[in-house]
Order: C-alpha cells, then structure tokens, then sequence
C-alpha cells in the first residue's frame, strides 16, 4: 500500500514537472533568445543557450525605446486607477450596503446591467468627452476614464454585508459618522477583500493595451505595453531584431514574474477565493 | 398603533432624508465616472450607429439602419460572427475542461505541489502583448521552436500565423496558454470545499473514478463552472491584444473577430458609423449570452 501511494505521488510530480516546463518554456526562451546572437537565433534545429551571453541585445532595447519611462508611466497610472478604484467601489458599497435612499435599486440594477457590457461601445464617444475636457494624451484622462470598476463595487457590497450588523449599531451609538464606520470599522474588517480588488485592477490596468493606445499619442507617455508593441512593430520593419525584441520583452515581464513568485500563495489564494463564487 | 410607533415613523423618516444626502456624497465617486465613461458613451454609440459619421468631419447625417442593413448584406461579417464563434468556444472550452483536470490531479496532500500551482498561473499575470510577442517568435515557419517541435515529433511544419487554416489554432493556443492557470485556481478552490465527509463516502461506497466526477465532484464545482464561464465568454469577445500582435485580424481575415472588425472599422477605415453598429450588435450578443447562461444555470448549477 505504502509503495502503491509512493509510485502514485512520484508520477503526479513527474507528470506536473513535464507540464510546468511546457507552459514555463516560452518564458526561458524569451530570455534565452534575448541573449544569443543573431547567427544563433536563426539557427535550425534551434540551440538551447548561446555560447556567449550577449548582453548587448538589451542595450540595444534601451537604445531603441525608453522601457524605464513606460514602466514608470504604467505603475504610476495604474497605482492611481487602483487606488481610486478601491476608495469609490467601498464609499459606493457601503451607500449600497448601510445607507436607505430614494433610488437605490433603480441604482443598482444601473450598475448590474454596465458589468457585462463590452467596453467596445464607449470608445468613440469617451474619446471624445475626454478631447472635450482637453484631457487627450494625458495620465489624467487615462486615470479618469479607468477609475470606475463594477466588479470592485460588487465584491465591496458582498464583503460588507457580511458583517454582523451590531458593530456597526455599536459605533453609531458611540457617536461614529458614516465616514468613520466605513473607514476605520468595514474597511479594516474586509482588508483582504480590498487587496485582492487591488490587485486585480493593478493587473488588468498594468497590461492593459487597447484603450491607453487609442488615447495617448505622444511616447513619453507610452504604457509598456504601447512601448512595447511599437517597439516590436518598428524593429520588425528593419531586419528582425529578434535579440533586442526579446531582450525589451524580458525587461517588462520578468520583474512582474519575479514580483508574483515573491507573493504568489497570497495573489492566488486571494483572487481565487475573493473573487470567486460566493452565491 | 401608539404614539411610540408614530414617532419611530417620524424619526425613521428623518433618517432616511439624512441618508439621502450622505448617500449622494458615498455614491458619486463612482458613478460619476460611470455615468460619463460608460452610461452616456453606450446611449451615443447607439446614436451614431445610425450615422455616416467618419470620425473627422464635423458634421454627420443620420443614415436610419443602413449601417446594420450594410453589415447584414455583407459576407465578411457573417465570417466575422464565425470567428467570434470559433474564437468564443475554443478559448472557454479547453480551459475550462483543462483547468478542472489539472486541479483534480493537483489537489491532494502532497508536498511540493505548490510550485506547480505558481508555474502554471505565472502566465495570467504576464502582459498580453509582451508574451505574444514571445509566442510570434515561436510560431516563426522557418526555425520556430513550434516547429522544432513538430518535426521532432515526425509531423510536419506548419504555417502557424501565416496560414488561413492554423492561425485561429495558434491564437487560441496562446489564449488558453495564458488563461488554464486562472481557471486552475478557481478550481482548486472549489474541489478545497467539498466536504471531507462527502469525499470520505464516495470512497467507502467503493465509487470510481468516472461516476465519482460525474456524480459528485461536476454538481458540487458547478457554481464554479458557471463563473468561469460567464467570465471566460466576455472576455473571449473583449480579446484584442493576441489577435493585433499575432496575426493583425488576418491572414485574408481569418482571425478577425467582431471586436477586431470594430477596430479596424473605427480606426482604420474610419467608419465610425458602421463601427459603433458592429459594438452595438456585440453588445447585444453579450446581453443575450449572460441572458441565456443565466437562465440555463437555474438547471445545472447546484447550489449547497
């Protein structure tokens, strides 16, 4: 029995190495890619490592683009958009959750029917409110046309509800403000469900692409994603530099994989039991 | 009812004004944005989608329904609604059935199998663009590591992205590539939540594998599937990232999807009003999906 169950273990951690190491691969091979000559790259069959790393490949990347500025434009646009959002979705849900007024289901069933909707359909005319509000190629209009999330208002909502209403009748009686009750009693108590909003949104902000390429122009204010596809589009024009491409696409991913590796049991465990199907 | 009972009314009442005011001041934060960036953009997408709009000229004439008439007399649309069929299931499906596999497989006492966890979900978290980048290398013809693969394998080498018959297969393939680990997660969670006891009896009933996952683990992890497929649908329609880096909606249109076509509708052809038609019709597809699946859910999903 006991070599039975022994046996069984060791296939289940040869087959998820075998498996890990596939869907690992294209990670190890954008790194190993960005540091191989060119000879070696269009090498077939293609070779593992190259003989000498070549590290002028990311030279040449931050020779062609200004990766550290588009880090810095996306973590700096999407810390706001995050923290905006966090604050607006907990004032909201707790008006939803706490507060009796004219209007709150019309309200809700408002915010229900925008959470499926294809944000397709706002483009032209968002584009348009925000040239209006002179707001075009600017962090503020990207932070302002980002700063609302139906999911964060959802998951807040279903996170105060869940708390015993005498707390909350406690702190009125003991003189507590709404503004005090959300922020220094509900909060606090649903912190993880805040975090993991957080991190949601930072992520989905962070590698966002569609929207910030249609509303900025200007690259010094180019995401990464937009330095990045740029980046790959003019030098796919000019012979294939497929060292440097790879090169800038290890420079963007591989601080995120190395920031997720660091905090990966509480990033997972936070979205998939957070987010997930609470009824 | 005594005085006791209309005065509480009175106060209740009072309350409810001062509510009022607060609630105002809770609630805009949010809506204003939503109302400026969602609620209004949606109502005059609907309006220009009966224009002839072309996004530079400042005047516009309305048009009725010939933008709608327009795309339904159109074949390249109905190749369009085909792809966004193609693209819908083949994103969802394996990453659903996959996903529910690898979490059966991994949710046991055993030590070490966190890492595998972390591996396989490192993708999600990755910026779409920057790994499809990544993967256009793989999926180069000539010295692709894809078709190392292949030919290592005996198969022959293939087009990948270049050829009408493979590109919507590699895109997918890099669509569930990124999204199995997410559907993982959620699974893992869900079979985490099975009461021991229910597990513990399936076992002593001597109950096997098939009618175990059939009879036991499919209902308990419905509500899950439900979400994730809900989730995965929306963002099937929403993909736009893959499908610009890889294959730009080609090749001869083989990978253009409804929100492809939209794009190169507003921003390259500049038909604005035949655009926003496009978003209205995926609007309303995505209406309709969430209508269905939520209904059809009040059949299969079991909730404890």
């Amino acid at each position: 029995m006991k070599i039975k169950k022994r046996v069984n273990h060791l296939l289940i951690h040869i087959f998820f190495i075998s498996f890990s190491t596939v869907v690992a691969f294209p990670f190890f091979w954008m790194v190993s890619n960005s540091i191989k000559t060119k000879d070696e790259i269009w090498s077939f069959p293609p070779v593992l490592l190259p003989k000498v790393p070549q590290w002028v490949n990311y030279t040449d990347a931050f020779r062609g683009a200004d990766f550290g500025r588009y880090m810095f434009n996306s973590t700096f646009t999407s810390l706001c958009i995050t923290l905006i959002i966090i604050a607006n979705s907990a004032m909201m849900a707790y008006a939803f959750s706490q507060l009796n007024f004219r209007g709150k289901n019309l309200l809700f069933a408002l915010v229900l029917c925008t959470y499926m909707l294809p944000s397709a359909a706002t483009y032209v005319p968002s584009y348009i409110i925000l040239a209006k509000l002179k707001m075009l190629d600017s962090y503020q209009g990207l932070i302002i046309s980002s700063c609302v999330s139906v999911l964060g208002i959802f998951l807040s909502r279903q996170a105060f509800m869940q708390i015993d209403k005498d707390f909350i009748e406690s702190a009125k009686i003991d003189g507590a403000n709404h503004w005090r009750i959300l922020w220094r009693i509900l909060f606090p108590m649903t912190r993880t469900t805040f975090v993991t909003l957080g991190i949601l949104t930072f992520i989905g902000s962070y590698n966002s692409y569609l929207w910030p390429s249609l509303i900025i122009k200007s690259k010094k204010l180019f995401t990464v994603t937009m330095g990045l596809n740029s980046f790959f589009m003019s030098e796919g024009a000019y012979g294939l530099k497929w060292g440097a491409i790879m090169a800038a696409c290890t420079i963007i991913t591989v601080p995120l994989l190395i920031l997720f590796f660091i905090c990966q049991k509480w990033i997972i465990e936070g979205v998939s039991v957070d987010s997930g199907t609470k009824g | 009812m005594g005085t006791g009972g209309l005065k509480y009314l009175n106060y209740s009442k009072k309350q409810k004004n001062k509510d009022g005011l607060y609630a105002l001041l809770f609630v805009l934060p949010a809506l204003l944005p939503l109302l400026v960036f969602w609620v209004w953009p949606i109502l005059r997408s609907f309006e220009i989608s009966f224009t002839d709009w072309d996004y530079m000229s400042p005047t516009y004439n309305y048009v009725g329904i010939d933008n709608y008439l327009s795309l339904l007399k159109n074949a390249q649309f109905y190749k369009v609604l085909k792809n966004t069929f193609v693209f819908t299931i083949g994103s969802t499906l394996p990453s659903i059935i996959l996903g529910l596999l690898l979490a059966l497989l991994l949710n046991r006492n055993i030590k070490g199998l966190g890492i595998y966890r972390a591996v396989l979900f490192s993708p999600w978290i990755t910026p779409m663009v920057a790994v499809s980048i990544v993967w256009s290398w793989v999926f180069e013809p000539r010295v692709g590591l894809g078709n190392f693969v292949l030919s290592s394998l005996g198969l022959g080498k293939i087009e990948w992205t270049h050829s009408t018959s493979t590109a919507m297969l590699s895109v997918l393939l890099v669509t569930n590539w990124k999204s199995i680990g997410w559907t993982m997660v959620f699974y893992m969670d869900a079979l985490n939540k099975i009461p021991q006891s229910l597990k513990e009896a399936a076992v002593l009933d001597g109950i096997t594998f098939w009618p175990n996952l059939t009879k036991i683990i499919l209902p308990l992890v419905s509500p899950t599937t439900f979400f994730l497929f809900m989730t995965s649908v929306i963002s099937a329609l929403q993909a736009y990232d893959q499908i610009q880096v890889l294959t730009q909606g080609g090749p001869a249109g083989a990978t253009r999807t409804l929100l492809y076509y939209y794009y190169q509708e507003a921003y390259q052809a500049f038909n604005v009003g035949r655009a926003t038609a496009v978003a209205m019709i995926l609007l309303v597809i995505t209406a309709l999906l969430s209508l269905i699946q939520t209904s059809a859910s009040r059949k299969w999903v079991y909730y404890q």
